[in-house]
């Protein structure tokens, strides 16, 4: 079956000044429809523009990036930005609600922005994380945990291919960053949500399906 | 959402977006307020320069428009040589005098051959100069000033004796003593302007013709020209004037909306990484800005129009005589130019939101 995720040999170095910061080595990995993939690994291993790079934030110094069998560094700006906002969701460890907007109004603003997306999910999406009591909420009046329940129904109500996420237990406690992993496990087998979640919360790792493991810009295992 | 979104930011942001709407209400209360005021004082002049019953009127060259303004007085003699022409009924000269302590302008007048122009006055109280120092006030001066006759008025840093109280509509509020004016103004046999009376309106063209021949330089007008040329929309003389006022004004919320709109993004960066996470485009991100500034630009828009109103009731309480003329279609335009410099002063930050790199944007604190 064809990956959802493709890519090879994908470098990405930063620049700063004269000094060049080699932050993607040359990585090589394929994810299924429907997986549930952890990325781990230390401090500074790449792991976040790994992330940013297959969701198309990011630009790679070398290498392509297919999702869903388009090559997202082949489009123009614009019609990347329409791809994302259709097929990528991201949940990132900050939460990143927009702070002036109810927790219904996040949701119903990537519904919005996502133009198209399919009214009706809204309902199953918020029910299943069990936030529809906390809907109209702003985000400084909920707990951390509830917080990214709401950055997770706001990630996949528009139905996207693909949910990435940046370390989402990472601002939790234990138990909250125990409700947040069993909701994720829960949309990837209810809703058939392809995920890769970096973590490193060993709790996290036993909750995928697979884990890839990440050194100085390297796979080391996979 | 987008409109929620900007409620939100423009609400918890209270000092910004009062000083954002004032700027707007400043720009715009100063347009139609500057505007008014011109169109007021010109409209005013023009129906008083019309009610005196004259034909023809004879200036200094390059007189301007604006009566009172142009200093160099001419030859009261000149006028004998005008009574000579052709159809010259009667001729009578006026010398200006502006009384810097109320905003008005004093006509010296010749009792005489100004009873022959303009077929005299007519009085509501009181009766014509009977010395020099006497002044003949209009009943509107009269009323707003609250002057009786046989009272004294300090003008031109004299004393003067209301002798009388007129209808007004007959050139000025304020009259005096050709003579006295003369001597006040240390200028013997002199008059800033002749009023000239022709035995029938139908000879003005005429009558102009050979003051023009007589006179070649000099500013020679029938009254119908001038009063049309007061009340036209595109004085050459008068736009100059508030075209530079009406700039100043739109510069006023041009900045302001800039700079606020500026800040607000270096404020909100992070918020516009998450927008731009979510998918955003650039085009969704500049009318995200431009329609806050709008909206700001509209609160400002109507707090203009209602400190216009109370501008116009302050200069109405404090220069009771003049007029302050609001149109429509001023009010229109200055919405139209607070809308358009809002949007221009929003469009650059607008721009450089829409532009920012979303993993950079969601890095900053
Ligand atoms: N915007 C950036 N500019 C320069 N260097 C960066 C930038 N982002 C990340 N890096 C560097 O790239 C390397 C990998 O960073 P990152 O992908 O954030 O790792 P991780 O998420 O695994 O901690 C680090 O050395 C980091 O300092
Ligand atoms: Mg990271």
């Amino acid at each position: 079956m064809e990956p959802l995720i493709a890519t090879h040999d994908l470098k990405k170095v930063y620049r700063i000044g004269k000094v060049s910061v080699p932050a993607l080595r040359g990585i090589s990995i394929n994810v299924q429809e429907g997986e549930f993939v952890a990325v781990v690994g230390p401090s500074g291993c790449g792991k976040s523009t790994l992330l940013h790079v297959l969701g198309g934030l990011t630009r790679p110094t070398s290498g392509k990036v297919l999702v869903d069998g388009n090559d997202l560094f082949g489009m123009s700006d614009a019609q990347r930005t329409r791809f994302r906002a259709h097929k990528i969701g991201f949940v990132f460890q900050r939460f990143n609600l927009l702070p002036t907007l109810t927790a219904r109004d996040n949701i119903l603003l990537a519904q919005q922005i996502g133009d198209g997306c399919n009214p009706h999910r809204f309902a199953s999406v918020t029910a299943m994380l069990g936030i529809v009591d906390k809907l109209r909420y702003r985000p400084n009046e909920m707990s951390g945990g509830e917080q990214q329940r709401i950055a997770i129904a706001r990630a996949i109500v528009c139905e996207p291919k693909i949910l990435m996420a940046d370390e989402p237990t990472g601002n939790l406690d234990s138990e909250n960053s125990q409700i947040v992993l069993n909701m994720m496990r829960a949309v990837n087998r209810e809703f058939r949500q392809t995920i890769l979640m970096i973590t490193h919360n060993p709790a996290a790792a036993a909750v995928a399906d697979r884990i890839i493991r990440m050194r100085d810009g390297h796979v080391v295992s996979d | 959402m987008i409109g929620r979104m900007i409620a939100q930011n423009i609400l918890r942001r209270p000092i910004r977006t009062v000083i954002s709407v004032l700027a707007v209400a400043i720009e715009v209360g100063m347009v139609m307020l500057v505007v008014g005021l011109t169109h007021g004082m010109l409209h005013d002049s023009a129906r008083r320069i019309g009610g005196l019953g004259a034909d023809v009127m004879v200036q200094a060259p390059h007189a301007s428009m604006f009566l009172g303004m142009t200093t160099a007085p001419l030859p009261i003699k000149l006028g004998d040589r005008f009574a000579q022409l052709n159809h010259v009924q009667a001729v009578t000269p006026v010398l200006f005098q502006f009384d810097s302590s109320g905003v008005s302008l004093i006509w010296g007048i010749d009792m005489e051959s100004w009873n022959r122009v303009t077929g005299g006055f007519a009085y509501l109280r009181g009766g014509p100069f009977t010395g020099p120092y006497d002044v003949l006030v209009d009943d509107w001066y009269a009323r707003q000033n609250h002057v009786r006759v046989g009272q004294t008025l300090h003008l031109l840093n004299h004393n003067f004796r209301v002798a009388g109280i007129v209808v007004h509509g007959k050139g000025s509020r304020l009259f005096i003593p050709l003579v006295t004016a003369e001597h006040l103004a240390e200028q013997q046999e002199r008059a800033s302007i002749f009023f000239i009376k022709c035995t029938n309106p139908g000879y003005t063209d005429d009558v102009i013709h050979s003051i023009k021949e007589l006179l070649p330089n000099y500013t020679v007008l029938s009254v119908q020209e001038y009063m049309s040329l007061l009340t036209s929309n595109d004085l050459p003389a008068l736009t100059d004037f508030i075209t530079v006022l009406v700039a100043i004004a739109v510069m006023i919320g041009f900045l302001v909306i800039f700079l606020s709109m500026y800040t607000t993004i270096a404020e909100r960066t992070r918020e516009i990484g998450i927008l731009k996470s979510l998918g955003a485009t650039k085009g969704y991100i500049i009318e995200l800005i431009l329609r806050e500034a709008g909206v700001l630009c509209l609160a400002g828009i109507i707090v203009g129009y209602a400190g216009t109103w109370a501008g116009r009731m302050l200069i109405y309480t404090t220069f009771p005589t003049v007029t302050v003329e609001l149109t429509v279609r001023w009010a229109a335009w200055a919405a139209l130019l607070a809308l358009t410099g809002s949007l221009v002063g929003a469009f650059y930050p607008a721009l450089r939101a829409a532009q920012l790199d979303p993993v950079d944007a969601l890095a900053y604190e």
